[in-house]
């Protein structure tokens, strides 16, 4: 068995690998999107792949990911691509490819290596701590939308008494919180603010760069950096599920933004919020409710059948969130996967580890099939 | 000097296969591979070539069809024609279902009537043989020759270029027609199109549509139908809600995809058959469409083939849009195949999206994607394109109830082995409306599908630009 990173021509062995084991039909343009054509113009790609007798038997990739803070960019992991074949389980394969990975980050200075996965256990034994646990913003527009989020069909099956008295307490429960989420949505939908102007980008805008920055300065901790060129890639071009980006600006400057989508289940996903005030004038709370009446009010024209987005930490911008969020009809939930973070010896040295109450973190971090 | 039918014929097979395949159209043509010839002259080619024979007539009745496998789809033909009787040629693959006759030289005849059958149903020749019409002045798909055996649902046209495209790549390289074609045949294309037939949910008709369905089931001693009720209270409150509101969101939707589509706009007389929403709400939904989706002309129901009329509501429309209205759809899909391309042609309308079925989806002229319309009386091609829609959202639902985006997903796959483009047509009120529930998330299953297959969005306005 080899261990080692991808080689040129392998790519398809890869993706079918994966595309076996998941029963997935990802295609060859969703993985060199993924692994290849992100922002990360440095050679070879992290992809370390276990082959036995020319066959894939193992991978482990990182999407690099840069992220800022108050003393500027750096490059960070997410891990992504865990997958061993059933029949090498137990042979530490995932470890050894992991080894790999490390040396790669700390040639390429990659500050930190994190994911999301409900599998923490094998993560845990390399060393990676488990810091936060996602939970859920959340508006139901449909009794549809709670199979989603519960993960599991209401239908089919046989059903006895309980499950029955069950399914009922939970439509009425969905739609007692669908009715006090539209009049919440409603009353807010009048408290408009003159001044401001809503514009759905085509692509991004170049303030974007300056928008991240002032929002470091403003929220403090780390986040991605979030420049025209990222934004192109994760929202624009992702082959998965692209994403509708609304906005707002007074007078030509760029005060914010709100990223939404629809998923292949019907739901509608909150994918990223960003804003950071200037000399505008407007107050954070007013900005930042203001997208997320958009996001509601355009995934709902979508036919979505609810919108969800990321509750994950103490981080000042994610509190404020989630308590606008609140104030308009979301509700809160606390289920998710758990976040695995690894620091690095740049990260380190750069002395961003002060915790993940830090971090600012929104599905963008999903980067791609969860929109 | 080539007839001006074969000349026409010869044309729309090169744009498609310019913008179907990855081929130049100068490589089926421009070597002399494929030959246009009167039958007699076919059958006694004596070099490696495709003669195709353009002086077959097209049987009074409809000839049973069969199918061969090409591609990995099936390649359905009809109108079968006899070798030439000399006994120097054989069929391939096989006599009981050929593609091709072949003889010692390396020649190849169509087994079918390829020109006749193209020829036939490019230029509207079923309904122009048939007196029949709807209530509606329509000819339906139950009229046609070609759905007592299933035929509406294959693109004649795009299967007949794929096989010579399979034809000329196959001959070049190892002088054997191709059945496998990978490589040659570019992705699916989907044309996406709206009908904004209705934007606000309050119109007096659409109310009154209402309030009759509450009360039309007492007529069969059943219990009326209260839940309209509901929808007359909604849109009296909400009125842009699940119509207005729906545009926008599928806008959006698209967007979620990469896909771009055109917006019809019915304005013009009101009535039932008419105008439901007024002048007044289409110019709030045209600062809601992004400059890369098109706008296109509903004809409003009065305006079919009457000059003032028609002339009356481009005026209106043009009067509230900066962009030239050159692509249209006729409301009802009313629609005559003789009188009305010269007609659209003469009020500046160069793209039509009219040719389709209200009654069943299909291929109303045998082709997937568009083509220059042919002027049979004067012999030459008119200066308009048609992109005949194939599937209307509610008709496909009816049709195919929950096996619809299979059915979808059936006619994108064969378009991915045979090349072409399906035009699809989505009113805004059934995109997502809980009104008409059976159409919940149709919209987004068959986007879905779409980017699955890997189809790419052109509107009419982009396929005939890429032509041109």
């Amino acid at each position: 068995m080899e261990i080692r990173l991808i080689a040129d021509g392998e790519e398809e062995l890869c993706n079918k690998f994966h595309n076996r084991l998941y029963n997935d039909n990802r295609t060859m343009h969703q993985w060199r999107w993924e692994f290849v054509f992100n922002n990360y113009d440095r050679r070879p790609i992290p992809y370390a792949v276990v082959v036995d007798n020319g066959e894939i038997v193992g991978t482990q990739a990182f999407i690099p990911i840069r992220m800022i803070d108050e003393d500027g960019c750096y490059w960070t992991a997410k891990s992504e691509e865990t997958l061993v074949d059933p029949d090498y389980r137990g042979k530490r394969l995932f470890e050894r490819m992991y080894r790999l990975l490390f040396n790669y980050a700390n040639e390429h200075e990659l500050a930190h290596i994190w994911g999301f996965t409900p599998a923490t256990r094998a993560f845990e034994r390399l060393g990676f701590s488990i810091p936060a646990q996602t939970e859920q913003i959340f508006v139901p527009f449909s009794n549809k939308s709670i199979p989603v989020m519960m993960s599991k069909s209401l239908h089919g099956g046989k059903k006895n008494l309980a499950d029955k008295l069950k399914i009922a307490a939970i439509r009425s429960g969905c739609l007692l919180a669908q009715t006090a989420s539209s009049l919440k949505i409603a009353y807010t939908k009048r408290r408009t603010i003159d001044g401001l102007d809503i514009r759905t980008w085509h692509r991004p805008d170049e303030q974007t760069d300056h928008l991240c920055r002032r929002f470091i300065r403003q929220w403090g901790g780390t986040t991605i950096y979030r420049d025209a060129e990222y934004l192109q890639w994760r929202l624009f071009d992702n082959p998965y599920v692209k994403s509708v980006v609304r906005a707002l600006y007074y007078r030509d400057e760029l005060l914010g933004w709100v990223a939404f989508t629809m998923g292949d289940d019907g739901m509608g996903y909150l994918v990223d919020l960003m804003t950071a005030v200037d000399d505008s004038g407007y107050g954070a709370e007013d900005l930042i409710r203001l997208l997320l009446l958009e996001a509601v009010i355009g995934t709902r024209n979508m036919g979505a059948t609810g919108i969800r987005g990321w509750r994950i930490n103490n981080h000042p911008f994610d509190r404020l969130i989630c308590s606008v969020a609140k104030g308009i009809g979301f509700y809160h939930i606390k289920r998710g996967h758990a976040v695995v973070l690894y620091p690095c010896q740049a990260g380190a040295k750069r002395g961003v580890t002060g915790g993940f109450d830090d971090w600012f973190v929104s599905r963008v971090y999903t980067e791609g099939v969860l929109g | 000097m080539q007839p001006p039918e074969v000349e026409y014929i010869r044309d729309q097979i090169a744009n498609h296969v310019a913008e179907f395949t990855t081929l130049e159209s100068g490589d089926l043509f421009d070597s002399g591979l494929i030959r246009f010839l009167p039958y007699d002259e076919a059958a006694t080619i004596q070099e490696r070539a495709i003669a195709v024979p353009f002086d077959i007539p097209i049987p009074k009745s409809q000839e049973e069809p069969y199918k061969v496998r090409f591609n990995d789809t099936d390649l359905t033909l009809w109108n079968r024609i006899t070798p030439p009787s000399d006994n120097s040629w054989r069929a391939i693959p096989d006599g009981s279902a050929p593609l091709w006759y072949t003889n010692r030289f390396g020649s190849l005849i169509p087994a079918w009537n390829l020109f006749g059958n193209l020829f036939y149903l490019l230029t509207f020749g079923e309904e122009k043989e048939s007196s029949q019409k709807d209530l509606h002045g329509r000819f339906a798909a139950s009229f046609s020759p070609r759905a007592k055996y299933g035929l509406l649902e294959i693109p004649a046209f795009n299967e007949a270029v794929a096989a010579l495209v399979g034809a000329c790549a196959g001959l070049r390289d190892s002088g054997q027609p191709a059945f496998n074609i990978d490589g040659l045949i570019g992705p699916p294309v989907i044309s996406l199109s709206h009908d904004c037939d209705i934007l606000r949910g309050n119109d007096i008709w659409t109310q009154a549509v209402r309030l009759v369905r509450i009360f039309r089931p007492l007529v069969k001693m059943r219990l009326p139908g209260i839940s309209n009720s509901w929808w007359i209270m909604r849109n009296a409150v909400a009125p842009r809600a699940f119509y207005f509101d729906n545009a926008t969101g599928m806008i959006d939707l698209e967007r979620c995809f990469g896909y771009r589509s055109t917006f019809y706009m019915l304005n013009g007389r009101s009535g039932r058959f008419g105008a439901r929403s007024g002048l007044a709400v289409i110019p709030e939904l045209l600062k809601e469409i992004p400059p890369e989706w098109d706008i296109g002309v509903h004809y409003n129901y009065d305006t079919f083939l009457n000059d003032e009329r028609f002339s009356a509501q481009m005026e209106q429309l043009q009067e509230v849009t900066d962009s030239d209205i050159v692509v249209g759809r006729a409301h009802y899909l009313r629609f005559d195949p003789e009188k009305s391309f010269s007609f659209l042609q003469k009020h500046g309308i160069s793209i039509d999206e009219s040719s389709g079925y209200s009654d069943m989806i299909g291929y109303r002229n045998g082709i997937a994607g568009c083509f220059q319309v042919y002027d049979t009386v004067l012999k030459r091609p008119l200066e308009i394109w048609e992109l005949p829609m194939t599937i209307m959202d509610t008709t496909l639902v009816r049709q195919y109830g929950p096996e619809s985006i299979t059915r979808f997903s059936q006619l994108l796959y064969h378009l991915s082995r045979v090349g072409g483009a399906l035009s699809v047509s989505f009113h805004p009120g059934q995109f997502f409306n809980p009104e008409h529930k059976q159409m919940l998330g149709v919209y987004h299953r068959m986007l879905i599908e779409c980017r699955q297959t890997g189809a790419l969005a052109k509107t009419a306005r982009s396929h005939v630009d890429s032509i041109a």
